[in-house]
């Protein structure tokens, strides 16, 4: 019944490529942005969180073996100290490429006792998808999650940089028709937000906050 | 009493969120008397306010504010707790997104009090509304000179950075903050007696403040109309001083947020939030998931306040205040509880890793009508094991609300032990059901 939300196995983990498979992809933007974010901390290891929602940007929202790769060759860490991180913190997507858009549904406390396993029910059933899987087109990845602290909303979903609740059935369904249309709240987008709101107006490339 | 709303006066103004807006509305005049004043005499005013950190401990603000080192030797860091990750909280949220200025005005004062040039907020990453209005509020400050070099035109100079979480309720405890900041997996780190203070040697080993986002918005305030009159606030209790902000969700007709004056009492509170709904009121988790439960009969004589909430054997914590109707099943909701701390245990100390999956395993099996006779007593000999042996207050936070279930519920899991079933079984109880 309570899978512990974990997702995947560790054999899965993708395997980190050698030293002379390095394939740098940070665009122009991303090193930019990398550069500003360096004058933020005294360490370089400091940028270690930032540059992985960069990378997870960069890399069409998968934190690959190379996209940590990449972070920890242009940060000068190791590649397993930077894994461990990675892998650390559950809004990272180290473990395998989600879908376009990421639904997680809120089953905590306040969530659960105002009805969030229908819902989790609901759009399982709807999408043919359980915790940590992905559509078989790739539009949607379902996560249930804990407490997204805006429990006055439950029951409480949260799709990229959007908060929806109360929801109830009627309002997932023209969510999810909305979703497949829509380029806004993706798990790229999200983490370009994420981005965005470490960097001061200067060091913004290009992009402002909507 | 009603609502005493200090924090979240403005908070319904749009216009709050800019600067010209905040300035109408008295802004930075807790910022302009501080710069006037000595250092010490702000420290000196957050002492007479009797302010105690806003994030779930209660710790006296002033101590910490009066530990970091007088003569400065190296870079000074003011922190800012803002990974609100406390099941049942969202006041930090709503403190973020519609007063930004207060928070940013409240660590430029901390800033300059403790000789910080540099502070961080650290938001949790789900938090993108939150991180976006202070990201402009911040941007905004250094166009008119409250933040940046020479602030205010005093000689002092204060950056401050925003940087995001990426899904972790542990770097919510400070010292995993800290390692989280530095770019590592968001573990805690020793703490004194074993290792010095954070005020001596806190994030990159430096000097460093660290407070709630609710305890740095109330500076302004405690600096602008004096620590005494701060402490005037709340004088009915025992030590619990100024306003809180309750984040009351759960089985109410009216769930958000409700700043009030300490001593309010709790079942006034309940009807700020519009009453239960559904039914008759069962129990209730005053101060987030940490916290241990209490009954309705304990809701109508608790009165808010640090120690006032000792009485009912439970505590003020974050604010996350849960109300729970009769359809609650109370077995269900331990399980729940102890699901959100084996998923969030973050693995470095055996008691919290490896307690908290047998809790959850002993629950998931009685929920799933296989409890063993025995099993109340082995789920409390489990708790007992992680409360005060594990490396952070996480373990603690896992072990009170089950122990605290099973002493006020007892009879619901030794019924559904007995009789293989909740003993609950409305139909709105079976439709909440996983
Ligand atoms: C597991 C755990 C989670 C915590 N989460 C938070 C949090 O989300 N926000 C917060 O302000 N304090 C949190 N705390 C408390 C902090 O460790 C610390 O006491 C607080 O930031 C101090 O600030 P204050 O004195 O202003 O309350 C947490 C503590 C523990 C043990
Ligand atoms: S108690 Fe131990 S395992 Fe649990 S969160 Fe703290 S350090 Fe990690
Ligand atoms: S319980 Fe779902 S947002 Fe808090």
């Amino acid at each position: 019944m309570s899978e512990l939300l974990q997702i995947g196995s560790p054999n899965e983990r993708p395997r980190p490529p050698k030293a002379d498979e390095l394939n740098l992809k940070f665009s122009d933007q991303a090193v930019k942005e990398l550069e500003g974010l360096k004058t933020h901390y005294p360490t370089l290891k400091a940028c270690i969180l930032p540059a992985l929602w960069i990378a997870q940007r960069e890399y069409g929202g998968f934190l690959s073996g190379e996209a940590i790769a990449e972070v920890a060759h242009r940060l000068k860490r190791s590649y397993a100290e930077v894994e461990g991180v990675a892998t650390f913190y559950t809004m990272y997507n180290s473990v395998h490429k989600p879908g376009k858009h990421k639904i997680e549904v809120c089953t905590c406390l306040s969530c659960h006792f105002n009805g969030a396993f229908r819902i989790r029910d609901y759009v399982t059933a709807k999408l043919g998808i359980r915790h940590g899987e992905t559509t078989e087109d790739g539009m949607f990845m379902l996560e249930e999650v804990e407490c997204l602290n805006a429990c006055d909303r439950a029951p409480l979903l949260q799709v990229g940089d959007k908060y929806h609740g109360p929801v109830d059935e009627a309002y997932i369904d023209n969510l999810l028709e909305d979703l497949r249309n829509r380029e806004e709240s993706t798990v790229v987008q999200m983490a370009d937000q994420i981005v965005q709101c470490h960097l001061e107006t200067s060091e913004r490339v290009g992009k402002v906050l909507d | 009493m009603a609502e005493y709303k200090l924090l979240l006066k403005h908070s319904d103004k749009p216009e709050f969120r800019t600067f010209s807006g905040y300035v109408a509305n008295g802004g930075y005049e807790g910022l302009k008397k501080a710069v006037e004043m000595e250092r010490q005499g702000v420290i000196d005013e957050v002492k007479a306010s009797g302010l105690r950190g806003r994030g779930g401990a209660g710790f006296p603000s002033w101590i910490k504010w009066n530990g970091l080192p007088k003569e400065k030797k190296a870079p000074h860091y003011v922190l800012c707790n803002a990974d609100e990750g406390e099941p049942g909280t969202f006041k930090d949220k709503m403190l973020m997104e519609t007063c930004p200025f207060q928070l940013i005005e409240g660590m430029t004062i901390a800033g300059y009090a403790v000789q910080a040039e540099k502070g961080f907020i650290y938001i949790r990453g789900e938090f993108i509304d939150a991180a976006k209005s202070l990201r402009r509020a911040i941007d905004e400050a250094y166009a008119n000179g409250y933040l940046g070099k020479n602030v205010l035109g005093k000689g002092f100079d204060f950056d401050l950075y925003l940087h995001l979480g990426a899904g972790s309720y542990e770097c919510g405890e400070e010292s995993a903050l800290m390692s989280s900041l530095m770019g590592e997996r968001g573990m805690p780190r020793l703490k004194f007696p074993h290792a010095p203070l954070p005020t001596v040697s806190g994030v990159w080993e430096k000097p460093t403040l660290i407070n709630n986002v609710e305890t740095y918005s109330c500076a302004p305030h405690i600096v602008a109309r004096g620590g005494e009159w701060y402490a005037s606030l709340g004088a009915s209790t025992k030590n619990s001083r100024g306003t809180k902000i309750f984040s009351v969700s759960g089985h109410v007709n009216n769930p958000g947020n409700f700043e009030i004056e300490f001593g309010t009492p709790l079942k006034e509170l309940l009807a700020m939030a519009g009453g239960v709904k559904g039914g008759a009121l069962k129990a209730c988790i005053p101060g987030g998931s940490s916290m241990p439960i209490i009954t309705a009969e304990e809701v109508d004589r608790a009165i808010i306040g640090y120690e006032e909430m000792q009485e009912v054997k439970s505590m003020v914590g974050s604010g996350g205040c849960m109300f729970f109707n009769e359809h609650t099943d109370i077995v269900m909701l331990a399980w729940r509880t102890a699901l959100f701390y084996a998923n969030e245990s973050c693995g470095k100390c055996t008691p919290c890793r490896e307690g908290t999956k047998w809790m959850l395993q002993i629950l998931e099996r009685i929920i799933e009508g296989k409890g063993k006779p025995g099993d109340i007593d082995l789920l409390k000999d489990v708790a007992g094991q992680i409360e005060g042996r594990s490396f952070c207050a996480l373990g603690d936070a896992a072990a009170w609300p089950v122990q605290g279930m099973i002493r006020q519920f007892r009879h619901e899991f030794e019924y559904y032990i007995e009789h293989g079933k909740s003993m609950v079984t409305s139909e709105r109880a079976m439709a909440l059901r996983p």
